[in-house]
């Protein structure tokens, strides 16, 4: 069978993502159409009149019929236009700009803590299944995966930032303008967000390299006469590094979706902090404007985890 | 202001306040110095800096500090003062003259003129996108009567105007600045003439302002600028303070405040704001178009037990919509509803309700006000009325009650204060008002009195028409008060010189900075 050139791969996945990101962005305008509560209403002030929320309608343009509505954002965005702000006029693109480098932060470390943490959690717990160690991983793991993060947020800022004052419990710094303080910020909420994906991590890595080590060729690679550590490394985690992939595409994209929480209790400025203000108060170019971003990151990560999964696995076809 | 009142306004404030209240300087422990900035946690992002375009009561704890009004308040009672206008007189009742304070500058270095205050108010009252038409209702043309003089033509009496321009309408916002922006659209660069300058804002994250090195008040203000963090969830806010990263924080919850004071480097100081918790009713449908339901409902609320139970005591019971300490407010009023919930069930049968009548209100989902929802339920239940919430998000809830929809009847919200009393009145209970959640009718001498309350600026007038306004209100019972919120503000020791006031939007007027 021919492969198909990389480049033709990536236009390809890329192509499709289209029909998903006008699917997620539609869905996502309906709900905020069809929810009650009108931005109308926030723009008219505290005064507000009837005759006044009708004007602001008309000024605004938001008595036009949905799809139009819809199908405006839509020009605007294919002419590489996120629109504004309806209540504060600021750019959309402007704040997702200021806003993506904080999520992107808080993520990145979570996903760096997870994977040191879990990886040699999952692979010292494989090497001797059920054994006190094994144990003691899988308690670790489940309790990472059933304690919220919003609540061990608040107990390591409480204990770590409150107590101890090591590390501030509010707020971001800019990574470009003081790399060290903005990881110093953003440390808390990504131990929080990572406490799951460690466990995730773990559980998922344990599991398949159990099936990898109980192998046939495993086997014979033990007959062969070579060492536990060789295997392991050569052959192991080479086998189930597909697996690790996947696993940490599901988990970015996951971190992402956490972030919306996080973001709240540590008072960061992120995405999540955005998407949650604009849909409270039905500021729907914000909302539209960080879902589009969203998608577009999941369809990134999940191209860059199969192409990495391919380049491991020639067996998987693109 | 009578000392009585005055005295009561003491007995509301915190021991460690009074004196700050009282003194005036006397409060500041050392001389005030400049310098240092002033770091706020704040808890919305504002609607626009613009105080025509902007429509949130939370935008004015950044408004006031770079826009000056023509007319100020008074911190304990909110009588109005000079501000940007050094004097008032109305000539005849339907003429208002307003002499401009002499050589104030907006912070582009443009004058303070009259020119300036006409154009202001004529674009207040006229531009499409402004959301203070309404304050400026019954003016009819600004027109300057001298260099620093502006002379107002009214349509009707209108007494409320000094108390109004002391608000977003009297915001002053340099004529250049919007004539230079495109479709005069200054909601992102604000330039005023107060306090602070502008230097930037990014959305829902940070605002920052400098010292306004011309301002006209002598010494002012003290810090070299205010940097706003904008912290939504209010906890992390008041997290922010104790661990150092702000230095105060406005809007704390009542429930935090005995947490935030264990930490011995935060003070916290209170006082009374005509902020009230309050059920509006919808008097236009059943069950409340009947007066005695409406009463009863009145009767069975123990307010005393809420402000405990709910709001941690830090709370003033609310019997009608002005607290103790207003200028407006008249104590026979207060003694209509005391809690009675013999007399509730009473009311009831009389209403032909002898077995109990199940009632439906609308409210919002967060933890406080569900909170707030289950003490009343229970004070209902024991005046035999079974009330059910419908709980949905606050811009969903409000749209569904006062908007078309018309859901449940009445919703547990709150009504922020406004400068002027009779705005309160006419916002809430004239027939076409917005916060008249059914748009029902209103007796006539109800209309009429608000009206009245308009007419003469006498005080001691005005507070007689407020008295019958607040009776006619209270006994058609077509609201019910529940509790005025305490402003709580936590800052840490080295802020100085912070007072309480009673709109409960914050001024940072007097405050420095201990080095």
């Amino acid at each position: 069978m021919a492969r198909r050139s990389p480049t033709r791969v990536i236009g390809g996945r890329l192509l499709q993502a289209l029909p998903v990101i006008l699917l997620a962005t539609f869905m996502v305008f309906a709900l905020l159409k069809l929810v009650p509560g009108d931005i109308a209403v926030t723009l008219a002030g505290d005064n507000a009149t009837d005759a006044r929320i009708t004007e602001i309608r008309k000024v605004y343009g938001l008595d036009r019929p949905f799809l139009v509505q819809y199908g405006a954002w839509l020009a605007n965005v294919v002419q590489g236009d996120l629109s504004q702000s309806l209540l504060t006029g600021e750019k959309v693109a402007t704040s997702i700009s200021r806003a993506f480098p904080n999520t992107l932060l808080i993520v990145a470390i979570a996903l760096v803590l997870a994977l040191v943490t879990g990886i040699p959690m999952g692979v010292i717990a494989a090497i001797k299944p059920d054994g006190w160690v094994d144990k003691t991983v899988s308690m670790i793991a489940s309790l990472g995966v059933a304690i919220p993060g919003f609540w061990l947020a608040m107990i390591l800022v409480a204990e770590i930032s409150l107590k101890l004052n090591w590390l501030p419990a509010t707020g971001a710094k800019s990574f470009s303008v003081s790399p060290i303080e903005a990881i110093r910020h953003a440390l808390l909420p990504g131990i929080a967000i990572a406490a799951y994906g460690m466990a995730e991590v773990a559980r998922q890595l344990r599991g398949s390299l159990l099936e990898v080590l109980s192998s046939q060729y495993v086997r014979t690679l033990h007959a062969k006469g070579l060492s536990m550590t060789r295997i392991l490394w050569q052959h192991g985690l080479k086998n189930v590094s597909v697996n690790l992939f996947t696993i940490i595409s599901i988990l970015v994209n996951r971190m992402l979706a956490a972030t919306v929480v996080i973001e709240a209790v540590f008072a960061i400025p992120g995405l999540g902090s955005l998407i949650v203000r604009g849909a409270i108060q039905r500021d729907f170019p914000i909302v539209q404007g960080v879902v589009f971003t969203m998608v577009i990151v999941v369809i990134l990560v999940n191209l860059i985890a199969d192409l990495l999964c391919a380049a491991v696995d020639p067996r998987i076809e693109q | 202001m009578t000392q009585t009142t005055r005295r009561e306004v003491m007995a509301l404030i915190s021991g460690a306040l009074a004196g700050a209240t009282l003194g005036g300087h006397a409060f500041a422990q050392g001389t005030p110095k400049r310098g240092g900035i002033l770091r706020i946690s704040a808890p919305a992002n504002p609607s626009s800096l613009d105080p025509a375009t902007g429509g949130a009561g939370s935008d004015h704890a950044f408004l006031f500090t770079m826009y000056d009004t023509l007319t100020e308040w008074d911190f304990e009672t909110l009588k109005p003062k000079p501000g940007l206008a050094e004097s008032w007189t109305f000539s005849d009742p339907t003429t208002l003259v307003l002499n401009i304070r002499s050589g104030v500058t907006f912070h582009d270095g443009t004058p303070l003129d009259a020119e300036a205050v006409k154009f202001n108010l004529e674009r207040n009252k006229r531009d499409p996108k402004s959301n203070i038409k309404a304050d400026l209702a019954a003016m009819e043309s600004a027109a300057v009567t001298g260099p620093l003089q502006v002379t107002l033509k009214l349509s009707t009496p209108d007494a409320a105007l000094p108390g109004i321009l002391s608000d977003r309408a009297g915001m002053m916002v340099s004529p250049a600045a919007v004539k230079a922006s495109a479709a005069g659209n200054v909601a992102r660069t604000p330039v005023g003439a107060g306090a602070y300058a502008f230097v930037s804002w990014a959305d829902g994250e940070k605002i920052v302002i400098k010292r306004n090195e011309k301002y006209w008040k002598p010494n002012r203000p003290y810090p070299d600028g205010i940097e706003f963090s904008i912290i939504p969830e209010l906890t992390t806010g008041s997290r922010s303070v104790t661990a150092g990263q702000n230095d105060l924080m406005y809007q704390l919850p009542p429930r935090q405040k005995a947490i935030v004071e264990r930490a011995s480097s935060i003070k916290i100081f209170n006082g009374p704001t005509l902020y009230v918790f309050q059920i509006f009713l919808n008097w236009a449908k059943p069950p409340f178009d009947n007066i005695k339901v409406r009463q009863a409902f009145n009767f069975a609320i123990d307010r005393e037990t809420f402000v405990k139970a709910a709001l941690a005591g830090l709370a003033e019971p609310a019997y009608m919509n002005l607290p103790k300490a207003h200028w407006a407010y008249d104590k026979s009023v207060a003694g209509l509803y005391p809690y009675d919930p013999d007399k509730a069930k009473k009311l009831l049968i009389e209403a032909g309700f002898k077995d109990g009548l199940p009632i439906e209100l609308v409210g919002y989902p967060d933890q406080d006000s569900v909170q707030r929802q289950e003490i009343l339920i229970e004070q209902f239940r024991k005046a035999g009325m079974n009330v059910r919430f419908l709980n949905a998000p606050i811009a969903e809830a409000s749209a569904a009650f006062f908007g078309a929809e018309k859901r449940g009847s009445g919703i547990l919200a709150a009504w922020t204060g406004r400068p002027d009393p009779s705005l309160t009145y006419s916002l809430m209970f004239t027939k076409d008002a917005y916060y008249n959640g059914g748009r029902g009718a209103v007796p006539p001498e109800l209309e009429a009195a608000i009206k009245e309350s308009r007419a003469s600026e006498d005080i001691e007038l005005r507070r007689k028409a407020f008295a019958t306004v607040q009776r006619l209100v209270m006994e058609n019972a077509f609201v019910a008060p529940l509790a005025f919120q305490f402003e709580l503000v936590a800052m840490n020791k080295k802020v100085q010189g912070y007072r309480p006031n009673l709109l409960g939007k914050p001024k940072y007027d007097d405050v420095w900075l201990e080095s």
